[in-house]
């Protein structure tokens, strides 16, 4: 009977509790700042769809495949370390960061093209939200692999077991929020119209 | 059908749903059907990493509904404004 209430209950949050407060008010301004987006769309759309046309989509999409994949990367490190193998979960960790790094490397090649072409926040509305919407995100990308960076430290120290792991689950936690707001963010600023 | 639902399958569906949405933007589809589909497939793709990589899947009620209710409510607000788009 007593076994029954247990298995009926539902299970905790992965990670700490406060990373997950952290998330629900980053994905909060994310989704505030999509919206103002197609609003302001609605006002601009022969502008907006004008400008999307000059964004490269083939980086865009790049970038998609390496954030999905450098999440699924993290989801094997935590697989890895509920099973005590604190070496995959590691190499994992570092392939997560290899992902991250990538999308950073792309999407500067990106930043670079533009603004050797003059483009700046003050350039059309259409870039303003462009820039400010991505480079955000770039900034969010930054801090998850400073976050990633540190759980691998903590792991090569020993401090991670099948017990006791909660700070890869709190750092894979981010990691995946940063991969969620770039999936909308792509289709909405790269290719819908 | 379970045996081929996990983090594997569930990374390559995600895969194969953004080279679709890239393939709809390199073809130039446009309109507002293509707008609610490419918004479909953002649902999917967040509900995916939100149930499963995120491991939300059995948690208490109130956290999914705070993680699909954002999911759903800014896809639902984006989907509104196209379709009022004159």
């Amino acid at each position: 009977m007593t076994t029954d209430i247990i298995d009926t209950e539902p299970k905790l949050l992965p990670g700490d509790l406060a990373i997950w407060l952290f998330i629900f008010m980053e994905l909060l301004v994310f989704g505030i700042f999509f919206v103002v987006y197609a609003v302001m769309r609605i006002q601009n759309i022969e502008m907006f769809n004008q400008y999307q046309l000059t964004l490269n989509r083939e980086l865009g999409a790049a970038n998609t495949l390496l954030l999905i994949t450098s999440s699924y990367f993290v989801v094997r490190a935590v697989q890895a370390i509920r099973i005590n193998n604190v070496k995959s979960c590691i190499h994992w960790l570092y392939a997560a960061l290899a992902g991250g790094l990538g999308f950073l490397i792309l999407k500067s090649i990106e930043y670079s093209d533009k603004f050797s072409e003059g483009i700046t926040l003050a350039t059309n509305t259409f870039y303003m939200f462009y820039l400010s919407l991505t480079m955000f995100h770039f900034l969010h990308v930054i801090l998850g692999m400073v976050i990633l960076f540190a759980v691998v430290i903590k792991a090569k120290q020993g401090a991670y077991n099948a017990q006791n792991h909660t700070g890869i689950e709190t750092g894979a936690s981010y990691w995946h929020m940063v991969d969620l707001v770039w999936i909308i963010l792509f289709p909405l600023v790269y290719i819908i119209r | 059908m379970k045996r081929f639902y996990n983090v594997h399958t569930i990374w390559l569906a995600m895969i194969v749903l953004t080279l679709f949405t890239y393939g709809m933007g390199k073809i130039g589809q446009e309109g507002i059907l293509v707008v609610f589909v490419l918004l479909l497939t953002v649902v999917i793709k967040g509900s995916l990493i939100i149930y499963d990589f995120m491991e939300l899947k059995g948690v208490s009620l109130l956290w999914r509904v705070i993680m699909f209710g954002w999911l759903t409510t800014v896809c639902l607000a984006i989907a509104i404004c196209y379709l009022i788009s004159p």
